[in-house]
Parts: C-alpha cells; sequence; structure tokens
C-alpha cells in the first residue's frame, strides 16, 4: 500500500518534469553528445557527405594560428570582468549611502544592460570615430594629441571592446553588489567605526570580505558570460579589423555559420567548454582562500 | 547579455523551425495543400529573394499572380547575409516550402549544388541560356551544367562628377589603369572635394580579383598566387592613395564609421566613386540627395598595363535555381522563363537589369532612369553597361579565402604590417586552406 502510493507519487513526479526534461532533451543533451560526436567528422553543412575524421580537426585547431589569436583575444576580452566587477563595487558603496539622485543614478547605471545590443554597437562606433568621435576630441582637449584610433586599429580594437562590455556589465555587477550590501548589518559597520576604522578601512577589511560570495558569484557567472559573449563584437567589428577582434565564440561562430565548417567548429566549441570548466574549478578550488560565507 | 540571448535564441530557433518544418512539410504534401495541379488545378510556389518586397519582387508576383490564375507565386525575403542565407539553406535542406531561390554568390550556390538541392536545367529544353543571356552567362556554370538561371546584368564602374571633370579639364575615360585613377582623384581633389575617390569595402577587392581570374589564382603547381606582383600593386596603390595622397579614406576610419560612401558622392564630398548599378537607386532620389550635376561613368580600372590583359568584375546576377525537391518544377520553370525574360522589368528601378535579349536594352535604361534620365551622361552609361567589351567574371573564391585576404590587407592599410609580409601572410594562409580543402 505504501510502496504504490510511493510509486504513484514519483510518477506524477516525472510527469510534472516531463515536459521540461524533453525540452533539456531535445534541446540541451541531444545537441551536446551530436556535437560531441560531429568534432571527430568532417560534417560541413549542405555537404552530402560525412566522414569519420578522428582527431583531425583537433590538430587542425592546434596548428591554426587563427585559433590562438582568438584565444589571445578571448582573455583580453576576459580582463573586462574584474575591472567591470571593481567600478561596480565602487559605484555600489557610493550609491549605498544616501546621495542625491540616488535611484536615478541607480536607473541610469542600469540602463546600458537593458539597451539593444544593435543599438549599443552603433552608439560606441560613433563616440570611438578616430577623427571626429567625441572620445577622441576629449582626449585631444585635454592634450593627448595622438590619442587611439581605437576600434579603427589592430592594438586598441580589442580594449575599446573591453570599454564598452565594461560599460555594459557595469550596471548589472552593481545591482547584485547592492543588494549584497544591504544584507550587511549595520551593527558590523558601526563596530568598525567605533573601532575607529576609516572609511576606506571599513570598506576593505569589513564590506569586501562580507560581500565576496557575491564577488565570488559575479566572477564566476562574468567569466562564463563574457567567454560566450560574441554578439556585441559581431555587431560592431565582425571580428576585425584583421583579426583583432575574433574571439573564440565569434570564431566558432564564423566557422559554423559562415563557413558550414560544422565538424571544425565543434571542435573549437569543446575547447571553449573545457577553458570555462578549468576557469570554473580553478575558481571553486581557490574560493577557500578568499570566499567568506 | 541581451544580444548573446538574442542570438542564442535565433539558433536555436532556427534548428527548432528546422524540425518543425520538417514536420509541416510532410503534412502538407500529404494534406494535398501544396500537391499541385492535382488537387484543384491550383499550384502554389514559394520564390526565396533577398530584395525587399517593395523594392519591385512584390510588384513582379502581384503581375504573374493576375495573369496565371493557376499558378500562384508567393515571395519570401531572406536577409543576404550569414543569417539570412543560413535560414534559406536551413529551408532547403530540411525541406521546407522553397519552389525557387536566388543565389547572389557562387559560392553560396556551389553549397546548395552539393547539398543536392539545386536542380540541373538541362532537362528543359525549351530555353536556351547561353543563346539568352550571352557569353557570361558561362561563368555560373558548375561541371558545365547550369543549376539555375543568372537573370540580371551586373555592372560595377566608376560612377564620376561630371561638373567636377569638366572644370578640372579631365575627360570620361573608356579604359583606364589605376595609376591613372589615381592621377584623376589628386588632380580632383585639387579641385575642391574633400575626396577623390570613395568606394564600397565590397568593391575594394575587385581589381585582385581581375588580376587573380586571368592569372590563375592558383599557380601550376598547386599553390597560391596570391603574390602576383600585381596584388602588390593594389596594395601599394591603395595605400598611396590613403596615406601620401588623401585621396581616399583611410582604410580605418572607413570600417569603424560604416562610412556611407554613396551619400558622399552624391553630396559632392567625393568626385568618384567605385560602384554598381545599385547606385542608381540612391541617385535617383532627388529629395534626399539634390544635385545640379550629371553623373558620368567609366570602366573601374585595371592594374595591368595592357588593357587585353582586363578582366573585370561583372557578369550575371541573381542566380535563380530551382528546388531539386519542389513538387511543382514545371510550373517554377514557366515562372522562370517570365522572368526572366521581362517578367523582372518592375526591379529595374532599383538597378536590376535583365540580362535577357528578349527584353529591349533601351527600355530597361529607361526603367533604370526612370524621371532623372536628363541627370546623367547617357553615352557613358550605356558604354559601361553595354557598349564595353572587356570579358567579366562572377567571383567564384571559397569565403574563407575572400576573408583571409581581407583581414591581411586590413592589417597593412592600417599600418601594421608592410606589404610584402601581408603578401607572405596571405599566400601562407591561402596555402594552408589549399592543403585543407583538397
Amino acid at each position: 500500500m505504501h510502496k504504490s502510493w510511493m510509486k504513484r507519487q514519483s510518477r506524477l513526479g516525472y510527469l510534472f518534469i516531463g515536459p521540461n526534461m524533453i525540452g533539456v532533451l531535445l534541446f540541451f543533451i541531444i545537441p551536446a553528445v551530436y556535437s560531441f560526436y560531429l568534432m571527430f567528422t568532417d560534417y560541413k553543412f549542405m555537404s552530402p557527405e560525412t566522414h569519420f575524421v578522428g582527431l583531425d580537426n583537433i590538430r587542425r585547431m592546434l596548428n591554426d594560428d587563427l585559433f590562438g589569436v582568438a584565444l589571445r583575444n578571448t582573455f583580453v576580452f576576459l580582463l573586462a570582468v574584474p575591472v567591470s566587477m571593481g567600478l561596480a563595487f565602487i559605484v555600489a558603496v557610493a550609491l549605498n549611502k544616501s546621495v542625491y539622485w540616488q535611484k536615478t543614478l541607480r536607473a541610469l547605471y542600469f540602463m546600458p544592460y537593458i539597451t539593444s545590443g544593435v543599438a549599443i554597437a552603433f552608439v560606441w562606433m560613433l563616440l570611438f570615430q578616430p577623427t571626429s568621435g567625441p572620445i577622441n576630441g576629449f582626449l585631444r582637449g585635454i592634450g593627448i594629441a595622438n590619442p587611439p584610433g581605437w576600434l579603427s586599429t589592430t592594438e586598441w580594437s580589442m580594449y575599446a571592446i573591453d570599454i564598452i562590455w565594461i560599460w555594459f556589465m557595469l550596471g548589472y555587477n552593481m545591482i547584485i553588489y547592492l543588494a549584497a550590501l544591504q544584507e550587511i548589518p549595520e551593527e558590523l559597520v558601526e563596530a568598525a567605526k567605533i573601532d575607529g576604522a576609516r572609511p576606506w578601512q571599513t570598506i576593505r577589511q569589513v564590506i569586501w570580505p562580507l560581500v565576496s560570495p557575491t564577488t565570488f558569484l559575479l566572477l564566476i557567472t562574468g567569466l562564463i558570460m563574457t567567454i560566450k559573449n560574441f554578439g556585441i563584437i559581431q555587431a560592431i567589428t565582425q571580428g576585425g579589423p584583421g583579426n583583432s577582434t575574433t574571439v573564440l565564440s565569434l570564431f566558432i561562430y564564423q566557422n559554423a555559420f559562415r563557413y558550414y565548417e560544422m565538424g571544425y567548429a565543434a571542435a573549437i566549441s569543446w575547447a571553449l567548454f573545457a577553458i570555462i570548466m578549468v576557469f570554473t574549478v580553478m575558481q571553486w578550488l581557490g574560493q577557500k582562500r578568499w570566499v567568506h560565507y | 547579455m541581451r544580444i548573446k540571448k538574442g542570438l542564442t535564441g535565433l539558433i536555436v530557433g532556427a534548428l527548432m523551425l528546422g524540425l518543425l518544418a520538417g514536420c509541416v512539410g510532410k503534412n502538407e504534401t500529404n494534406g494535398g495543400d501544396n500537391g499541385g495541379g492535382a488537387a484543384g488545378g491550383k499550384v502554389k510556389l514559394t520564390m526565396w529573394g533577398a530584395v525587399p518586397p517593395e523594392n519591385g519582387p512584390q510588384e513582379v508576383v502581384d503581375t504573374w499572380n493576375a495573369e496565371h490564375p493557376d499558378i500562384q507565386v508567393e515571395y519570401v525575403r531572406f536577409v543576404n547575409d550569414d543569417d539570412g542565407n543560413l535560414k534559406l539553406d536551413t529551408a532547403l535542406s530540411t525541406g521546407q516550402n522553397v519552389d525557387l531561390y536566388v543565389n547572389y554568390t557562387l559560392t553560396n550556390l556551389d553549397k546548395r549544388i552539393k547539398g543536392g538541392t539545386a536542380l540541373d536545367l538541362g532537362e528543359f529544353t525549351d530555353y536556351n541560356i547561353d543563346e539568352k543571356m550571352g557569353e557570361d552567362a558561362a561563368s555560373w556554370k558548375v561541371d558545365g551544367k547550369y543549376y539555375g538561371m543568372p537573370t540580371k546584368k551586373n555592372a560595377a564602374f566608376f560612377a564620376l562628377n561630371m561638373k567636377a571633370l569638366d572644370q578640372a579639364g579631365l575627360s570620361v575615360p573608356k579604359a583606364w589603369t589605376w595609376d591613372e585613377a589615381r592621377e584623376y582623384a589628386l588632380k580632383l581633389k585639387a579641385s575642391g572635394f574633400k575626396y577623390g575617390l570613395v568606394q564600397h569595402t565590397a568593391s575594394y577587392v575587385d581589381p585582385l580579383d581581375s588580376v587573380l581570374v586571368k592569372n590563375g589564382y592558383v599557380k601550376a603547381d598547386g599553390t597560391s598566387n596570391l603574390d602576383d606582383p600585381l596584388v602588390t600593386k593594389w596594395l601599394e596603390t591603395l595605400n598611396g592613395m590613403m596615406k601620401e595622397d588623401a585621396t581616399t579614406p583611410p582604410l580605418g576610419e572607413q570600417l569603424t564609421s560604416k562610412m556611407p560612401v554613396e551619400n558622399m558622392f552624391l553630396g559632392g564630398e567625393s568626385a568618384m566613386i567605385n560602384i554598381g548599378e545599385w547606385l542608381i537607386r540612391t541617385s535617383n532620389n532627388m529629395t534626399e540627395f539634390p544635385r545640379d550635376w550629371k553623373i558620368a561613368f567609366a570602366p573601374v580600372p585595371r592594374l595591368a598595363a595592357q588593357e587585353a590583359d582586363m578582366v573585370k568584375s561583372g557578369g550575371l546576377g541573381d542566380f535563380i535555381a530551382i528546388n531539386s525537391k519542389s513538387k511543382n518544377k514545371e510550373a517554377a520553370w514557366e515562372f522562370l522563363k517570365w522572368y526572366a525574360d521581362g517578367g523582372m522589368m518592375p526591379m529595374a528601378a532599383g538597378g536590376r537589369l535583365p540580362s535577357s535579349n528578349a527584353v529591349d536594352q533601351q527600355t530597361a535604361i529607361d526603367h533604370l532612369l526612370g524621371d532623372y534620365a536628363d541627370s546623367y551622361d547617357k553615352e557613358s552609361l550605356e558604354f559601361v553597361l553595354y557598349g564595353d567589351e572587356t570579358p567579366t567574371f562572377v567571383r567564384s573564391i571559397a569565403q574563407e579565402v575572400v576573408d583571409l585576404r581581407a583581414q591581411e590587407y586590413e592589417k597593412f592599410f592600417l599600418g601594421n604590417q608592410t606589404a610584402e609580409v601581408t603578401v607572405q601572410n596571405m599566400v601562407k594562409r591561402h596555402n594552408d586552406w589549399l592543403k585543407q580543402n583538397q
């Protein structure tokens, strides 16, 4: 009697998660397994024949100069994550206190995050315009005779993308930090004050450790989000000029949907997966040193 | 985040659409909805093209539908970029309703033929494509067969500000070299223009392809021919125009501002533009781009010293294929013939001149120029469209090669590497690619 009730219960349970499981199976698990298989084939979309090629795609990837370039660009892109988080923390601390226009400022900082990517791309292209754009106009105004060419040069383009990405992520990081700051018990800050801590000391020794779980969360999600992102780069530079802004995710997109080299793209995807995995594991292992729950 | 979501959504959506459409397609044939003649005499065709419906295609199919109640055509637009072509390819390979579709590059066509989705038109004997379309059509043949029909005359040319030419005492050239064009640009700039020449980034490489089509992309020993001396010549000429003469915009500036080169030419900022027949669509728009001067036309200059060595970009375009899985091949063929032989005329106003000799040249030009015929130098226009006997080509190299070339010459024009290194890198990467794809 009890057993059959359990059985019925669990059957009911499966029924409830069923639709979702089908979705996960169809759109996550099967494609993932399939792409793992594709990695070992020369499958080209629209091409009638597919052969098993073993490790050829992986070998090709390791010998591909462009893969190296994309890898390096990806790491430069990732610099945006800690910078954006640092700035977001400062802004959040400032906005957590009662300052003028607090709500308006919060909304303004969050605005980029909810703005259409294409609009962002166009606005920033105008801002970064090397000769007539306002950013270089300003830099010239404060006495820099030869401001960088930003998106129009291979040396600066990736950093220009970083700046856009920092600006884009700032609002999101700030909101999460704000939430964390509000959780901090007032007594702790008060106690620090009584002990004679200066504001900067309070932030560094009390507030920062207390929000470390949030920092950890933002770091992991931020790195994953950034490493996977290609939309903003596709909209602004398409990986150029030259190949100075081709990051791994864009490289995958180009191989898969521009050249239809699905097998090769699958191999790079798994390399990207491995990189994200390594990053995440490293952070999980490292968190004990600095994350305080 | 939002963009990323959007794009992921798009890809997932495309995959899903493929799956769903696969089922739907089958159901429909079973249900007889798309079953053609058998169901009740009414055939429904779907044609995929990249021109927005309001720029001609809608009028074309409306005209056809009115005359042919038994064969109704529906026009579906896809955007001719990576995403759009992926959408069409997905539709083709999953058996959605695509009866006719337009190919804009040989590269894309090639994939679709390999995928078994383009019908060999050799099975129809009542229309001779070579005769109707002329010699240029042959560059669209794959393995000696027509897997579709080229319908439009491509024209690449320099459009010139005739008033400026007259003032500078320059004549409209009928054949010229890049060195001469560079001189023109200098003189025209001196007469008060910001730039002598502007061009779309898409037209940048035409001179390169001219050289390589003539001399071969690949040498006899199977290695890359991208180190042809004329490639270096091209790099240095354009670089000189950007940096020494300042007669053409620096590439970096052009890329980052997505420079609206047509507007610059029509607005009097530049005296010449390297462009094609689609310029007319903008230059006929006198309300937005008013001008009090005539536009003259010249062939694109050549890098080679000898006129006989020139092969110019052009040929025919809008290559319409019939899906080999279509249920209504005969009806599609009827429509295609009608379209090519003048049915497409409403599209001429947007620059799409019919290539079939069944269409009168004069009528086509009249459609093209519309109400503003007087604002063009007709003689030079007729020369670049119909008079110039220079052989033409349609670019046929793989997208990968187009891209790797662009990545290397961009670095050169931005001053990151010398012309010599650029050529070496192009050759190396081209060779790698050749090895990969032998």
